[in-house]
């Protein structure tokens, strides 16, 4: 041990440093959908439904398993402003909540205590339009952390219209959907945090879209972790989507679009417009789940340390207090007047203002100090 | 709803010591922890993604192929990176700022087994003022000593990570059995306390009673050094010949990661089994509040329904000089028996949870009742709320 204390100069010898340490998170359309389906039920053990059916579970791997991770949920919503609304049969009352509840908590109220509905560009005060009819990612804690890593969410969509609950037979035909601008172009207008606008554009096989442009297709917000889809991109351009008809892959379906859908039986084909009035959030959830051919985006998590600067000069530190550093009680390495001093650093100690030890940090190997050379240790502490 | 302050024997912080058991089974080269069997999935042969018989330190790439979770950081001034990756990766691969720098998620931790039967014994060396240091506790600890000296005795050192123990193992606990074709030869045992394992069964076998090794509870290991024979067949460990304490454990992986031989045809080996029990020592923090429901105090709620809804009045009415409130009313969930007669009203709130604030009045945490408790003027509760911290 040393025979006295350093005092560390705040201005120079202590920083405050961010690091920020991402995850990549790639969720393949398999480990969503299609690799635990059980045949005899027609249900995969990896998906979870309640029997409140306000929303689905999504793990990645049977969830009865201890090691399942859960991944997200899975929900969808109807403003009750939505033109469809008047027209939903099935599970009315939890769309409508479901939607006002996403909405006040992700958007939200106005000046008069409305509660704002989801704005296709971001820009509230502008107007614009509205996305009235969603679904909801809701990205599990595990994964997001921090937060999504803004311009890194990426989700690829099979839009062939008959889908197998192993979904693969889907993916000739897949939009992307990205959050590009996100990095510069995110919005701060939330009470919970950053979002992006959510962008579709074609990704393999026919384009499935109307034009060869970016469509808003969404929000997501990044500190949430949660990703807001308009029912836009489900739907033919004739139904105010952003599909191209022309570009079905089945065209006797006629008036359904690339993204028409079916029920998990693949016997009944359908619009998206119906699946979301007359089917339960858990078959809605099912023909989407059934649909992704790949989530991947990446994560943050910011980690704050402390550095210490611990700089030992020439003449400091060469000696030691320890028992063992003394031989007949005189100084083991220094016989004779004319010997060099020499001790071995191992530890850093780092005291309070009352020299009260509160940390120690210790070297991989010690290191030999003599006043013929100065050291700066560099002692990290992350919290 | 009001806010108390938590006086000074309101709060408790306590230390929680528990001793979760551990218990690893070998058996030609496979490892089970706990009896768990080394589950395969529909892409993996574990799903864990990490090799039978290893804990996974992270548990996130489950049953996953090819696409894998990963860490990784930008390489700036500050030089952060990851611990396994090496300095000079990090100065020459990673030479530019702004590279990547990645590691893995897929990391695991195992028991490990060396076997020293030459005087080349780096890892023995490493622990030789450890192992003395605890000669206070027994004399076998020492290095060398009237006992042996491990410089150059032959010894079979078992290594346990601390992610299978905790802060330490527990002195008595450790407990050791050799099997040969299921039948129990030799069982070891720290029962004195003292890190000495002593052979403790079967009764009446070669070697009772003697000491075979010791443990470093603290470090996570395991030094055997008795060599006598527990059963006289010959079997094919690192080389022919008895069972001995000395290969207790074959077909565990070595501290290097290379795995022994256990060879087809060689009948004898695969009879051999082992089974290591011991309990680890872990602290838990424990932050315990008592929130107090006192006589009188709390016995009113600003919930909207609260207030009943029979009486329809306007809530307020405001003229030139003045601003009046109209009184509201509450409801009476009191009890009675008879339909045709109101009880007389009292106070009766249900507290279903108590929230946490800080200094500036933040709510920084919600506890919950599992069920409503009904507080009237003549009900006094405390509620004790535990955090793990």
């Amino acid at each position: 041990m040393a025979d006295f204390y350093k005092s560390l100069d705040n201005s120079r010898d202590v920083v405050n440093t961010r690091t920020l340490l991402h995850e990549a998170i790639p969720l393949t359309g398999s480990i969503v959908s299609g690799t635990y389906v059980v045949h005899s039920t027609n249900t995969a053990e990896n998906i979870k439904n309640y029997s409140h059916g306000m929303f689905t579970s999504i793990y990645d791997y049977p969830y009865l398993s201890s090691s399942a991770n859960h991944i997200f949920d899975i929900t969808v919503g109807v403003s009750p402003q939505s033109g469809i609304y008047s027209s939903v049969t099935t599970q009315q009352s939890k769309k409508k909540n479901i939607y006002n509840q996403m909405a006040q908590v992700l958007m939200g109220y106005d000046h008069t205590g409305s509660i704002l509905q989801f704005d296709e560009d971001g820009n509230v005060l502008a107007g614009g339009n509205k996305i009235k009819e969603c679904f909801f990612l809701n990205f599990s804690r595990l994964l997001v952390k921090d937060e999504i890593k803004k311009g890194s969410f990426e989700l690829e969509l099979g839009t062939v219209p008959v889908h197998t609950l192993e979904g693969n037979q889907t993916f000739g035909t897949r939009i992307k959907i990205t959050d590009y601008s996100g990095s510069d172009g995110y919005f701060v207008n939330s009470p919970v945090g950053e979002y992006g606008v959510l962008y579709a554009t074609g990704s393999e096989g026919k384009n499935g879209l109307k034009a060869n442009q970016y469509f808003a297709c969404g929000l997501l917000f990044y500190q949430a972790g949660i990703a807001v889809l308009s029912g836009s991109v489900f739907n033919d351009e004739n139904l105010g989507g952003i599909l191209s008809g022309s570009e079905a892959i089945t065209p006797s379906h006629t008036g359904l679009n690339a993204m028409s859908m079916s029920a998990d039986d693949n016997s009944v084909n359908d619009n998206f417009t119906a699946i979301l009035t007359g089917s339960e959030v858990s078959g809605a959830a099912s023909n989407i789940l059934n649909r992704i051919y790949n989530i991947q985006f990446n994560n943050t998590v910011e980690l704050n340390s402390t550095i210490y600067y611990c700089r030992a000069n020439h003449n400091e530190f060469n000696y030691s207090t320890n028992p063992t550093y003394l031989s007949g009680s005189k100084i083991r390495v220094k016989t004779t007047s004319t010997d060099t001093p020499v001790s071995y650093i191992t530890t850093v100690g780092l005291y309070n203002d009352n020299n009260e030890l509160m940390g120690v940090g210790k070297l991989s190997e010690p290191l030999k100090k003599t006043p013929d050379t100065e050291f700066t240790i560099r002692a990290r502490l992350d919290y | 709803m009001s806010y108390y302050k938590f006086e000074e024997d309101d709060i408790f912080v306590n230390t929680i010591e528990a001793y979760p058991e551990y218990r690893i089974y070998i058996h030609s080269g496979t490892v089970w922890l706990d009896d768990v069997p080394n589950m395969s999935g529909v892409n993996t042969t574990n799903i864990l993604n990490v090799p039978n018989g290893h804990v996974s330190l992270y548990e996130y790439n489950i049953d996953r192929t090819g696409k894998f979770i990963y860490p990784f950081l930008i390489k700036d001034g500050p030089r952060d990176s990851f611990k396994r990756t090496r300095k000079l990766t990090y100065d020459t691969k990673h030479n530019y700022e702004g590279s990547v720098v990645t590691s893995s998620y897929m990391m695991s931790a195992s028991i490990s087994r060396d076997y020293f039967s030459t005087t080349s014994r780096v890892r023995m060396g490493a622990l030789k003022n450890t192992l003395n240091y605890y000669t206070h506790r027994s004399q076998h600890y020492q290095y060398s000593s009237s006992h042996g000296n491990k410089a150059t005795q032959n010894i079979n050192l078992i290594s346990i990570p601390s992610i299978m123990y905790g802060s330490s193992i527990r002195e008595g606990s450790v407990s050791l059995k050799y099997y040969i074709t299921g039948t129990l030869m030799g069982e070891l045992s720290d029962h004195r306390m003292n890190g000495e394992l002593v052979q403790v069964g079967p009764v009446g076998s070669t070697g009772s009673g003697s000491v075979a090794g010791v443990v470093l509870y603290n470090e996570g290991f395991v030094v055997l050094t008795g060599s006598w024979s527990l059963n006289p067949d010959s079997i094919l460990y690192e080389t022919s010949g008895p069972s001995t304490w000395l290969t207790y454990g074959y077909g565990v992986k070595d501290s290097n990661g290379s795995v022994p031989t256990i060879g087809p045809g060689i009948t004898t080996t695969p009879s051999a089994s082992f089974l290591m029990e011991y309990s680890g020592t872990t602290h838990i923090q424990t932050l315990t509040m008592l929130a107090h429901a006192k006589y009188g105090e709390l016995n009113h709620s600003n919930n909207p329904t609260y207030t009943t809804s029979s009486y329809t009045v306007i809530p307020h009415y405001s003229g030139t000089h003045k601003y009046v409130e109209q009184p509201r009313y509450f409801t009476n969930v009191v009890h009675s028996k008879f339909n045709d007669k109101k009880p007389e009203f009292k106070k009766v709130v249900y507290i279903s949870k108590i929230g946490l604030y800080d200094e500036d009045k933040n709510l920084i945490g919600i506890a919950k009742v599992a069920t409503p408790v009904r507080k009237t003027d003549d009900h006094s509760y405390t509620f004790k709320l535990k955090l793990d911290i």
